[in-house]
Protein backbone atom coordinates (compact mmCIF):
# COMPACT_ATOMS: atom_id res chain seq x y z
CA UNK A 1 0.00 0.00 0.00
CA UNK A 2 1.56 3.52 -0.75
CA UNK A 3 1.37 6.32 1.93
CA UNK A 4 -0.99 8.09 -0.53
CA UNK A 5 -4.00 5.57 -0.28
CA UNK A 6 -3.16 4.63 3.61
CA UNK A 7 -3.25 8.52 4.14
CA UNK A 8 -6.41 8.43 2.22
CA UNK A 9 -7.92 5.15 4.18
CA UNK A 10 -6.64 6.64 7.43
CA UNK A 11 -8.64 10.02 6.54
CA UNK A 12 -11.79 8.45 5.61
CA UNK A 13 -11.75 6.22 8.79
CA UNK A 14 -11.23 9.66 10.92
CA UNK A 15 -13.71 11.13 9.06
CA UNK A 16 -16.50 7.99 9.59
CA UNK A 17 -15.79 7.69 13.35
CA UNK A 18 -15.89 11.23 13.93
CA UNK A 19 -19.36 11.15 12.31
CA UNK A 20 -20.47 8.01 14.04
CA UNK A 21 -19.37 8.45 17.21
CA UNK A 22 -19.33 12.57 17.51
CA UNK A 23 -15.83 12.08 18.43
CA UNK A 24 -12.22 11.58 16.81
CA UNK A 25 -10.35 7.85 16.84
CA UNK A 26 -6.67 7.67 18.41
CA UNK A 27 -4.08 6.39 16.18
CA UNK A 28 -4.89 3.35 18.13
CA UNK A 29 -8.21 2.96 17.26
CA UNK A 30 -7.13 3.99 13.10
CA UNK A 31 -4.69 1.28 13.38
CA UNK A 32 -6.80 -1.66 14.64
CA UNK A 33 -9.42 -0.70 12.47
CA UNK A 34 -7.26 -0.77 9.36
CA UNK A 35 -4.87 -3.43 10.67
CA UNK A 36 -2.10 -0.83 11.31
CA UNK A 37 1.25 -0.72 13.61
CA UNK A 38 0.85 2.36 15.93
CA UNK A 39 3.54 3.90 14.53
CA UNK A 40 2.53 3.69 11.27
CA UNK A 41 -1.00 5.31 12.40
CA UNK A 42 0.65 7.60 13.72
CA UNK A 43 2.47 8.61 10.68
CA UNK A 44 -0.30 8.84 8.51
CA UNK A 45 -1.62 10.99 10.82
CA UNK A 46 1.85 13.52 10.82
CA UNK A 47 1.46 13.48 6.93
CA UNK A 48 -2.10 14.10 7.20
CA UNK A 49 -1.57 17.42 9.42
CA UNK A 50 1.81 18.64 8.08
CA UNK A 51 -0.39 18.51 4.63
CA UNK A 52 -3.94 20.59 6.67
CA UNK A 53 -5.76 17.84 6.51
CA UNK A 54 -6.19 17.57 10.01
CA UNK A 55 -4.92 19.91 12.98
CA UNK A 56 -3.07 18.11 15.91
CA UNK A 57 -2.99 19.25 19.58
CA UNK A 58 0.49 20.16 19.76
CA UNK A 59 2.99 17.53 20.79
CA UNK A 60 0.65 14.97 20.46
CA UNK A 61 -1.53 12.69 17.86
CA UNK A 62 -4.06 13.96 19.10
CA UNK A 63 -7.21 15.31 16.47
CA UNK A 64 -7.92 18.56 17.33
CA UNK A 65 -9.82 19.43 13.87
CA UNK A 66 -10.66 16.98 11.02
CA UNK A 67 -12.10 20.06 9.27
CA UNK A 68 -15.19 20.79 9.23
CA UNK A 69 -15.48 19.00 12.91
CA UNK A 70 -13.66 20.35 15.62
CA UNK A 71 -12.77 17.88 18.33
CA UNK A 72 -13.77 20.28 21.11
CA UNK A 73 -16.80 22.57 22.02
CA UNK A 74 -16.93 25.56 20.17
CA UNK A 75 -19.59 28.06 19.72
CA UNK A 76 -21.02 26.16 16.10
CA UNK A 77 -22.52 23.61 17.02
CA UNK A 78 -24.15 21.80 14.42
CA UNK A 79 -27.39 19.86 15.04
CA UNK A 80 -27.70 17.02 12.15
CA UNK A 81 -29.89 14.02 12.79
CA UNK A 82 -30.20 13.52 16.04
CA UNK A 83 -26.31 14.32 16.71
CA UNK A 84 -24.87 17.24 17.98
CA UNK A 85 -21.39 18.55 16.21
CA UNK A 86 -19.05 21.24 16.54
CA UNK A 87 -17.30 22.97 13.81
CA UNK A 88 -13.96 24.58 13.85
CA UNK A 89 -15.57 28.08 12.93
CA UNK A 90 -18.73 29.34 10.95
CA UNK A 91 -17.42 28.42 7.87
CA UNK A 92 -16.72 24.71 9.09
CA UNK A 93 -20.37 24.53 10.57
CA UNK A 94 -21.78 25.01 7.42
CA UNK A 95 -19.63 22.63 5.79
CA UNK A 96 -20.59 20.19 8.01
CA UNK A 97 -24.18 20.14 7.56
CA UNK A 98 -22.92 20.57 3.56
CA UNK A 99 -20.94 16.92 4.22
CA UNK A 100 -23.41 15.34 6.44
CA UNK A 101 -26.41 15.64 4.28
CA UNK A 102 -27.12 19.31 3.48
CA UNK A 103 -29.45 19.68 6.14
CA UNK A 104 -29.18 20.71 9.84
CA UNK A 105 -29.01 23.34 12.23
CA UNK A 106 -26.35 25.77 13.86
CA UNK A 107 -26.91 26.67 17.16
CA UNK A 108 -24.46 29.89 17.33
CA UNK A 109 -23.93 33.11 18.49
CA UNK A 110 -23.08 36.63 18.03
CA UNK A 111 -19.19 36.99 18.89
CA UNK A 112 -19.74 40.24 19.88
CA UNK A 113 -22.79 40.67 22.18
CA UNK A 114 -23.27 36.37 22.53
CA UNK A 115 -26.97 36.85 21.67
CA UNK A 116 -28.56 33.56 20.22
CA UNK A 117 -28.26 32.85 16.18
CA UNK A 118 -29.65 30.05 14.74
CA UNK A 119 -29.30 28.95 11.66
CA UNK A 120 -31.58 26.79 9.57
CA UNK A 121 -30.21 24.77 6.54
CA UNK A 122 -32.61 22.81 4.53
CA UNK A 123 -31.43 21.01 1.28
CA UNK A 124 -28.63 23.09 0.99
CA UNK A 125 -31.10 26.51 1.29
CA UNK A 126 -30.76 28.76 4.59
CA UNK A 127 -33.74 29.92 6.19
CA UNK A 128 -33.81 33.87 6.49
CA UNK A 129 -31.61 34.73 9.25
CA UNK A 130 -30.55 38.64 10.29
CA UNK A 131 -26.54 37.87 10.51
CA UNK A 132 -23.39 38.74 8.85
CA UNK A 133 -20.22 36.41 8.86
CA UNK A 134 -16.94 38.01 9.60
CA UNK A 135 -13.23 36.69 8.65
CA UNK A 136 -10.86 38.66 10.12
CA UNK A 137 -7.47 37.51 8.97
CA UNK A 138 -6.64 37.34 5.15
CA UNK A 139 -6.86 34.11 3.27
CA UNK A 140 -2.81 34.10 2.89
CA UNK A 141 -2.70 33.88 7.27
CA UNK A 142 -5.27 31.66 7.81
CA UNK A 143 -2.93 28.78 8.35
CA UNK A 144 0.00 31.11 10.35
CA UNK A 145 -2.67 29.92 13.50
CA UNK A 146 -4.70 27.61 12.22
CA UNK A 147 -6.75 27.45 15.55
CA UNK A 148 -7.18 31.46 15.91
CA UNK A 149 -8.58 31.48 12.45
CA UNK B 1 -14.69 32.88 11.45
CA UNK B 2 -17.07 34.36 13.45
CA UNK B 3 -20.94 35.23 13.34
CA UNK B 4 -22.58 38.64 14.03
CA UNK B 5 -25.90 39.92 14.27
CA UNK B 6 -25.27 42.65 11.93
CA UNK B 7 -21.98 44.61 10.98
CA UNK B 8 -22.17 46.64 13.38
CA UNK B 9 -21.69 44.04 15.71
CA UNK B 10 -18.34 43.76 13.67
CA UNK B 11 -17.39 47.12 13.79
CA UNK B 12 -17.77 46.83 17.82
CA UNK B 13 -15.70 43.29 18.22
CA UNK B 14 -12.98 44.55 16.00
CA UNK B 15 -12.79 47.84 18.00
CA UNK B 16 -12.63 46.11 21.28
CA UNK B 17 -9.31 44.46 19.87
CA UNK B 18 -7.92 47.36 17.99
CA UNK B 19 -8.40 45.29 15.04
CA UNK B 20 -8.97 46.44 11.09
CA UNK B 21 -12.74 45.46 9.93
CA UNK B 22 -11.89 42.32 7.57
CA UNK B 23 -14.38 40.30 5.10
CA UNK B 24 -17.89 40.29 5.39
CA UNK B 25 -19.97 37.43 4.00
CA UNK B 26 -23.96 36.62 4.07
CA UNK B 27 -24.57 33.49 5.66
CA UNK B 28 -26.05 32.14 2.47
CA UNK B 29 -22.41 32.91 0.17
CA UNK B 30 -20.22 30.73 3.94
CA UNK B 31 -23.04 28.03 2.77
CA UNK B 32 -21.58 27.96 -0.77
CA UNK B 33 -18.31 28.22 0.22
CA UNK B 34 -19.09 25.70 3.22
CA UNK B 35 -20.37 23.54 0.70
CA UNK B 36 -18.03 23.94 -2.21
CA UNK B 37 -15.49 23.24 0.18
CA UNK B 38 -16.75 20.22 2.12
CA UNK B 39 -19.71 18.65 0.41
CA UNK B 40 -17.45 15.99 -0.84
CA UNK B 41 -14.88 15.72 1.84
CA UNK B 42 -16.03 11.93 2.91
CA UNK B 43 -15.43 10.88 -0.73
CA UNK B 44 -12.79 8.69 -1.12
CA UNK B 45 -11.76 10.97 -4.15
CA UNK B 46 -11.36 14.22 -2.15
CA UNK B 47 -8.13 15.74 -2.58
CA UNK B 48 -7.03 19.00 -0.90
CA UNK B 49 -7.77 21.69 -3.29
CA UNK B 50 -4.61 23.57 -4.73
CA UNK B 51 -4.08 26.91 -4.30
CA UNK B 52 -5.22 28.09 -8.10
CA UNK B 53 -8.21 25.89 -7.37
CA UNK B 54 -9.12 27.39 -4.22
CA UNK B 55 -8.92 30.87 -5.91
CA UNK B 56 -11.40 30.33 -8.09
CA UNK B 57 -13.36 28.89 -5.62
CA UNK B 58 -13.10 32.64 -3.89
CA UNK B 59 -13.38 34.35 -7.60
CA UNK B 60 -17.01 32.17 -7.95
CA UNK B 61 -18.12 33.74 -4.69
CA UNK B 62 -17.34 37.11 -5.77
CA UNK B 63 -14.56 36.60 -2.90
CA UNK B 64 -11.58 39.27 -4.81
CA UNK B 65 -9.56 41.25 -3.79
CA UNK B 66 -6.16 41.25 -1.42
CA UNK B 67 -7.95 40.11 1.47
CA UNK B 68 -8.52 36.87 -0.62
CA UNK B 69 -5.60 36.40 -2.11
CA UNK B 70 -4.03 33.46 -1.43
CA UNK B 71 -0.74 34.32 -2.42
CA UNK B 72 1.53 37.13 -1.04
Amino acid sequence: MTSESLDRDVRLFILQHFVESARPPTPQETGEALHLTLKESAAAYDRLASDHVLVLAPGTHEIRMANPLSAVQTTFPVHIGGKRFYGNCIWDALGAVAMLGGSGTIDSRCACCDEALTLEIDNLELRAVEAVVHFAVPAAHWWDDIVYT
Amino acid sequence: MLLFRSEEHIDRWCEKRGLQRGAILSPATALRLGAIWYADKQSPDWRRKTVDEAQAVFAKLGLVGDFWRLRQ
